[in-house]
């Protein structure tokens, strides 16, 4: 009698015994497949970095995945509204450069607070090392003219703060140069200029 | 003569029992509204009874966990330290949220609170979900209490999730095209629809309230994970990242498209919680454990958790993937 009973207990569990083990077949299986997949993942990243526009020369430590565009899009993010804020403090400036000293310098002055806000910026940046180097010069470059525009500022007269035009053209040229070399770098497109 | 089956011992309750929760025993057994085993009322027995050692090693963990210690000079158990430390990571997506909420940062929200809560709630999920064919296998009791506390979190997320979304997202049509404007949206919506009764009934109030209708009630929890399935296969289809650009589901660029795949990844946790949800599964691993070869449910499901834990590994690496950069407030779109 018991024994009949234990049979029936068999046959009632023989189906979840199948369920079972081929569900757990499939999961191993699956498992298995994973693991394969896994071990080709840094052809695959390659490729990826490749397709995506991804250069490995050009992922900072400890970023996975920079594109030369990620990097032109942060530093442009940067660049575009610091340009455009000094552009509009040179145009003030050039218009009373030659008969209101106090908005000259008032202008001189936010052209300094403007490149000061910009190398902040750009050094909060993460970029590769190569691109880095180019970014710290272009940094002093810029502070050197932050410098030479606060000297400027600091005239006591239309004459002589317009005696230091030239200098801060030389300045400007040297801020634009690196500027130059860090676009190249990124190889930024068009309106980056 | 009374019918008593053979192999219930008097004295004893019903086999399954021990394995499977009683539906008010605890209070936290909510959200598992699942039947008993059949083999709990089924006039079949086994030829062994249970076996005494077997039954006293799987309690063996359950009574340690009863047992209290002094921390500053108030009786703590064993048990309550370790259910905060398994119940606290659910605070995890809120949290990671928080910054963007206290700071009202709606393009932080609007980008990326889709993939921090959104993920936090299939986690949760997931996690809710875990606990039963958790105790099916091991016997033991002490975590059930998690369960209700890995639903209600779910509920959190998920509601969080839709009405965050339903202010800041981009979609036309006002608040409800940005909830329902797309049928995988609308899958959202009904979710978090669902989610709001078993939310409000969620505490043993209600549970004494409803009575049986509570647990019937708590079955809406299958239709949340069904409609779950239904969001991601309408979200991100079935198949996965092609090459470097973003032509499809996974994250691209680091080379593991497949497993960046939610759809699979709900697929490989679901597989397994599924599977030990079935009862003539369960009845197996019933009768395993009688016949004191549990060693055999163990080596019979290692693939299936395997594959979960693979799953879920996943999800937890997209959570904190998007929801450091939330926490941030520097949202990744990807």
């Amino acid at each position: 009698m018991s024994e009949t009973y234990a049979r029936g207990g068999r046959e009632s569990t023989g189906a979840g015994g199948f369920i079972i083990v081929a569900a757990s077949l499939l999961a191993a299986l699956l498992v298995l497949a994973g693991v394969i997949y896994a071990l080709g993942t840094p052809a695959r990243h390659r490729a990826a970095l490749a397709q995506g526009g991804c250069e490995p020369s050009l992922s900072p430590a400890g970023v996975q995945c920079t594109t030369a565009q990620m990097l032109t899009k942060q530093y442009l993010a940067v660049m575009i509204p610091a340009r455009q804020q000094l552009a509009a403090d040179i145009a003030a400036y050039r218009t009373n450069q030659r008969g209101d000293l106090a908005a000259a310098q008032s202008a001189l002055m936010a052209e300094v607070t403007s490149e000061r806000a910009f190398d902040t910026s750009l050094a909060h940046i993460t970029l590769p090392p190569a691109i880095a180097a180019i970014a710290r010069a272009l940094i002093r470059a810029n502070e050197a003219r932050a410098t030479l525009t606060a000297k400027q500022a600091g005239s006591t007269s239309l004459t002589q703060l317009r005696s230091f035009n030239r200098r801060v053209d030389v300045a400007s040229a040297a801020v634009q140069k690196e500027m130059k070399l860090i676009r190249t770098a990124l190889a930024s497109p068009a309106q980056a200029g | 003569m009374a019918r008593t089956p053979v192999g219930r011992r008097a004295g004893h309750g019903p086999a399954a029992d021990y394995y499977q929760p009683a539906p008010y025993d605890d209070g936290p057994a909510g959200y598992e509204p699942g039947p008993y085993p059949d083999v709990a009322v089924a006039p079949r027995p086994v030829k062994e009874p249970p076996s005494e050692p077997l039954k006293a090693d799987r309690s063996r963990l359950d009574e340690w966990m009863e047992v209290t210690f002094k921390f500053g000079g108030s009786k703590i158990k064993r048990k309550a330290v370790a259910l905060v430390i398994l119940g606290a990571p659910a605070l995890i997506p809120l949290f990671l949220m928080m910054p963007a909420y206290l700071t009202v940062n709606q393009n932080t929200i609007s980008v990326s609170v889709d993939d921090t809560l959104g993920t936090g709630a299939a986690l949760c999920l997931f996690a809710c979900l875990l606990v039963t064919p958790m105790v099916t296998i091991t016997g033991q009791r002490w975590f059930v209490p998690l369960r209700r506390w890995y639903g209600i979190m779910m509920g959190c997320c998920a509601l969080g999730d839709a009405i965050s979304a339903g202010i800041t997202d981009n979609f036309a049509g006002g608040v409800f095209g940005r909830l329902a404007g797309h049928v995988f949206e609308l899958m959202g919506l009904m979710m978090a629809g669902l989610v709001v009764p078993l939310l409000l009934t969620g505490n043993p109030w209600a549970q004494r309230k409803l009575g049986k209708y509570w647990k019937r009630l708590h079955s809406l929890i299958y239709v949340i994970w069904a409609l779950l399935g239904a969001h991601l296969i309408l979200l991100e289809g079935f198949g996965f990242q092609q090459g470097g650009t973003d032509n499809g589901s996974g994250f691209p660029g680091d080379g593991d498209p497949v497993f960046h795949q939610r759809l699979y990844q709900y697929g490989a946790c679901s597989l397994f919680l599924l599977t030990l949800r079935l009862p003539p599964v369960k009845r197996w691993i019933v009768a395993r454990q009688r016949e004191g070869r549990n060693w055999l449910v163990y080596v019979t499901v290692a693939p299936l958790f395997v594959l979960f834990v693979f799953g879920f590994t996943f999800l937890v690496n997209e959570e904190f993937f998007k929801g450091i950069d939330s926490f941030t407030e520097n949202p990744s779109s990807e």
